[in-house]
C-alpha cells in the first residue's frame, strides 16, 4: 500500500518545503550530469595515446646569435653529435614540438587549389627521417623518407618536398574508409604524394578536432631559433637532459639553449588548466551532491519532528513500522521524480549552452540517467536512517501531549 | 472481551523507577460501557494505553477477546490495534494535511481495504455522525466538536469491537460534549464495548459502570443503573473491589 494519492494531496497542501527540495534536486541533476560528463571527457583525453613515447623524448629551444656558421650544416653537425651520446635513440631538429599548444596547421585539399574539392585542416611538423623514430609512432602503411626527399630551404611552394607521411585519423577522414597510400593532397598549392600512414601523432593541440589530423613534411627550414627533439633510452633521459646544454654549447658557442623539458612534462603544463578545472568540478560535484543530501535529510528531520504526533496516530491506527517507513521514502521518491525530470531537461539545456559557449560535446544521455540514479540512491539513503527513527516512535505518542 | 491480570507497567530511568500500574485487574465484559476517572497522573492514560496495545506491560496477563498480548510481536500488536480496536484521543489527533474523507481513510489503507468498499465505509460513517457533506473539507476548516466526530468516524470505520476514548469531550464546551457523548452512547447501543478515560464526572455518571484509578492501581468500581444516571439515582457504591467481574 504505497498511499500516492494522500501523500500527493498532503504535499499539495503543505508544498513549501517539496518545492524546496525538488528544485534543489533539479538544480543538482542538471550541474552533476554536466560537471560529470566534463570530467568523463576530461580523463578520456587524459587518458588517450597520443601515439609517443613521451616518458623517452625531451626538447629544448636553441636560439643562434653567431652569423658566422651556417645554420644547416650547423644542424647536421648538432643532429650527428647527439645521436652519438650515450642513450639517445634518435634526434630531430623540428619547427614545432608536439603536445605543447603551440605548432602549424594549414588546410589540405583534394585538388589544387582554387578547383572546388574535399579540404581539411591539417597539422604538420616539418622534419626530416629521423622523425619516425624520434617520436617513437607506429608506420602502419607504407614507408619513412629517404634523405633524399627531405628537402632543406625555404620556399615551400616553389622548391618543396613533394613526399608526406600522415596519420590514420587523417587518413580516414580525407579518403573515407579508402587506402590513402600513393594518393595526393595539395598543401598551399604543393602536391604531396602520401608515402606513409602512421598509427596514432597528435599534433601540437592535443585536445579538439584537430589534434588528430597530422603529418611530417620533409622540409627543414633551419632559422635563428630551432627545436630539437631528442628520443633517449627511458632511463637515459634525465642524465642526457642534464648534459645537452654543455654538449652543444661545445659544438658551437654563439647560441643559447632554452626551455630543456620532457614531452611529458610539456604535455602536464598544457594540461594543467585543464586539471585545475576538473579538480574545481569535481569539488562542486561532491558539495552539492553534499548539500543535496544534507538538504533531504533537514527535511525528513523536520517532517518528523513536525509529525512526531501525527506518526504516533498513525502507529495507533493499526500502521506497521515498515508503513511508517515506506510513507517517508514514497514521500520522498515523489519529491525526488519530479526533481529529477526537471532536472533531466535542465541537464540537456544547460548542456546545450554550455556547448554553444564552449564548444564542447553535447552531454549524453547515460550521464543524465546516472546521475539521476545516483541522486536515487544518495536520497533513499538520506531519507532512510531518520525514517527508521520515526518507525521506532511509540504508538502511545498519540495520546500524549507534545 | 478484555481481561487484565495483575497487569504492572514500570517506567524506568537512570536513577529513578516508576510504578504507573501496579497489580492492575479487570474484566471487561462484551457491549460493556466503561468510564475511567481518577486523579492527574493516577495511571488511566496508561491504563488506556496498555489497554490500546499502545505500548507494554511490564508485568501481569493480557488477553484481548483471547489473545494473549503478552507474547505478540510488534507488528501483530499493529495488526490487532487495526483490526479489533478504535480509537477517539482527546485532541482528537486528525491529520492536518489530509482532508476529513482522507483522514477517516487512513485506518483502512493499513487494513488493505479496496477502493471501492473503503469509500462506501468512509460515507457510511460519516454520514453517521453527520458530516458526510465535509468529506472534502480539512480539518482546520471544521470546530472542535466536529473534529471530534470525524475522530469517531474515523475509529468506526474500521467496523472495531472495542473502542478506546482518552478524555474525548476534554478539548470541548458543553454542548459538542454531550453530543459526542451521544453518539458514544448510541454506538455502544448498536454493541461496540468502550472504555472511555474522563475527567468530568456527570460524563463519567452516563456510563453504566465506572471505574477509578488511584496511584496506578484499581481503587473503586461504581455501578448505575439507567441512562442517563445522576447521582440521585446511583446505586450505593460496591464495596473497594480489585479484580470485576461485569
Amino acid at each position: 500500500m504505497l498511499e500516492i494519492k494522500p501523500i500527493f494531496n498532503a504535499l499539495r497542501r503543505s508544498k513549501v518545503g517539496a518545492i524546496l527540495l525538488f528544485l534543489q534536486i533539479a538544480l543538482t541533476t542538471a550541474v552533476v550530469s554536466n560537471a560529470a560528463f566534463m570530467i568523463n571527457d576530461h580523463l578520456s583525453y587524459l587518458k588517450e595515446d597520443t601515439g609517443f613515447v613521451q616518458q623517452e623524448i625531451f626538447s629544448f629551444g636553441l636560439m643562434t646569435f653567431g652569423k658566422d656558421i651556417d645554420l644547416h650544416q650547423q644542424a647536421e653537425r648538432d643532429e650527428d653529435m647527439i645521436r652519438r651520446i650515450p642513450g639517445v635513440i634518435d634526434a630531430v631538429f623540428i619547427q614545432a614540438v608536439p603536445l605543447t599548444g603551440g605548432g602549424s596547421s594549414t588546410s589540405s585539399h583534394l585538388r589544387p587549389p582554387p578547383e572546388e574539392s574535399k579540404s581539411l585542416s591539417l597539422a604538420y611538423y616539418y622534419a626530416d627521417e629521423h622523425t619516425l623514430d624520434t617520436f617513437g609512432v607506429t608506420l602502419l602503411e607504407g614507408r619513412n623518407f629517404r634523405p633524399e626527399e627531405v628537402v632543406i630551404g625555404s620556399d615551400f611552394d616553389g622548391h618543396g618536398p613533394n613526399t608526406v607521411i600522415v596519420s590514420q585519423a587523417y587518413a580516414q577522414e580525407m579518403f573515407e574508409g579508402e587506402s590513402a597510400l600513393g594518393k595526393t593532397i595539395y598543401v598551399s598549392s604543393r602536391p604531396l604524394e602520401i608515402i606513409g600512414v602512421v598509427e596514432t601523432m597528435k599534433s601540437p593541440w592535443p585536445r579538439g578536432d584537430r589534434s588528430s589530423r597530422t603529418s611530417i613534411i620533409p622540409f627543414i627550414n633551419v632559422q635563428n631559433f630551432h627545436r630539437v627533439m631528442v628520443r633517449t633510452e627511458a632511463s637515459e633521459r634525465d642524465s642526457v637532459m642534464k648534459v645537452i646544454e654543455d654538449k652543444m654549447l661545445s659544438q658551437y658557442d654563439q647560441r643559447v639553449i632554452i626551455n630543456i623539458e620532457g614531452l611529458e612534462e610539456s604535455k602536464n603544463s598544457y594540461d594543467a588548466t585543464d586539471v585545475l578545472m576538473m579538480r574545481m568540478l569535481m569539488v562542486l560535484v561532491v558539495i552539492l551532491v553534499l548539500v543535496t543530501a544534507l538538504g533531504i535529510l533537514g527535511l525528513t528531520q523536520f517532517n518528523i519532528s513536525k509529525r512526531t504526533k501525527q506518526i504516533g496516530t498513525r502507529r495507533a491506527l493499526g500502521a506497521r513500522k515498515s508503513d511508517i517507513i515506506r510513507y517517508f521514502l514514497v514521500e520522498n521518491a515523489m519529491i525526488c521524480t519530479v526533481g529529477l525530470v526537471i532536472g533531466s531537461f535542465a541537464a540537456f539545456f544547460l548542456g546545450r549552452v554550455l556547448m554553444n559557449a564552449y564548444s564542447i560535446n553535447a552531454l549524453e544521455m547515460q550521464f543524465v540517467i546516472g546521475t539521476a540514479v545516483g541522486i536515487c540512491v544518495m536520497s533513499l539513503l538520506a531519507v532512510i536512517v531518520p525514517a527508521m527513527r520515526a518507525a521506532n516512535f511509540s504508538p502511545s505518542i498519540a495520546t500524549r501531549s507534545i | 472481551m478484555l481481561t487484565m491480570h495483575n497487569v504492572g507497567k514500570i517506567y524506568q530511568t537512570d536513577s529513578v523507577q516508576t510504578h504507573a500500574l501496579r497489580d492492575f485487574s479487570l474484566t471487561v465484559n462484551e457491549g460493556e460501557f466503561i468510564a475511567v476517572t481518577g486523579p492527574s497522573g493516577s495511571g488511566k492514560t496508561t491504563f488506556l494505553n496498555i489497554a490500546g496495545l499502545l505500548e507494554p506491560f511490564t508485568s501481569g496477563q493480557y488477553t484481548l477477546d483471547g489473545i494473549d498480548i503478552g507474547g505478540l510481536s510488534d507488528n501483530q500488536r499493529a495488526d490487532i490495534r487495526n483490526q479489533k480496536i478504535g480509537y477517539i484521543f482527546q485532541g482528537f489527533n486528525l491529520i492536518p494535511d489530509l482532508n476529513i474523507y482522507e483522514n477517516v481513510e487512513v485506518p483502512l489503507r493499513y487494513r488493505g481495504v479496496p477502493a471501492k468498499e473503503r469509500k462506501v465505509r468512509i460515507l457510511e460513517c460519516l454520514e453517521q455522525v453527520g458530516l458526510a457533506s465535509r468529506a472534502r473539507h480539512l480539518p482546520q476548516q471544521l470546530s472542535g466538536g466536529q473534529q471530534q466526530r470525524v475522530a469517531i468516524a474515523r475509529a468506526l470505520a474500521g467496523k472495531p469491537r472495542f473502542l478506546l476514548a482518552d478524555e474525548p469531550t476534554g478539548n470541548l464546551d458543553t454542548l459538542m460534549a454531550r453530543q459526542v457523548m451521544e453518539l458514544l452512547e448510541e454506538i455502544n447501543q448498536n454493541g461496540a464495548t468502550i472504555v472511555m478515560v474522563t475527567h468530568d464526572p456527570e460524563l463519567a455518571r452516563r456510563a453504566p459502570r465506572n471505574i477509578q484509578v488511584v496511584d496506578g492501581e484499581l481503587a473503586d468500581l461504581t455501578f448505575y443503573q439507567g441512562k442517563p444516571a445522576t447521582p440521585a439515582s446511583a446505586p450505593e457504591k460496591s464495596a473497594h473491589e480489585s479484580v470485576v467481574g461485569g
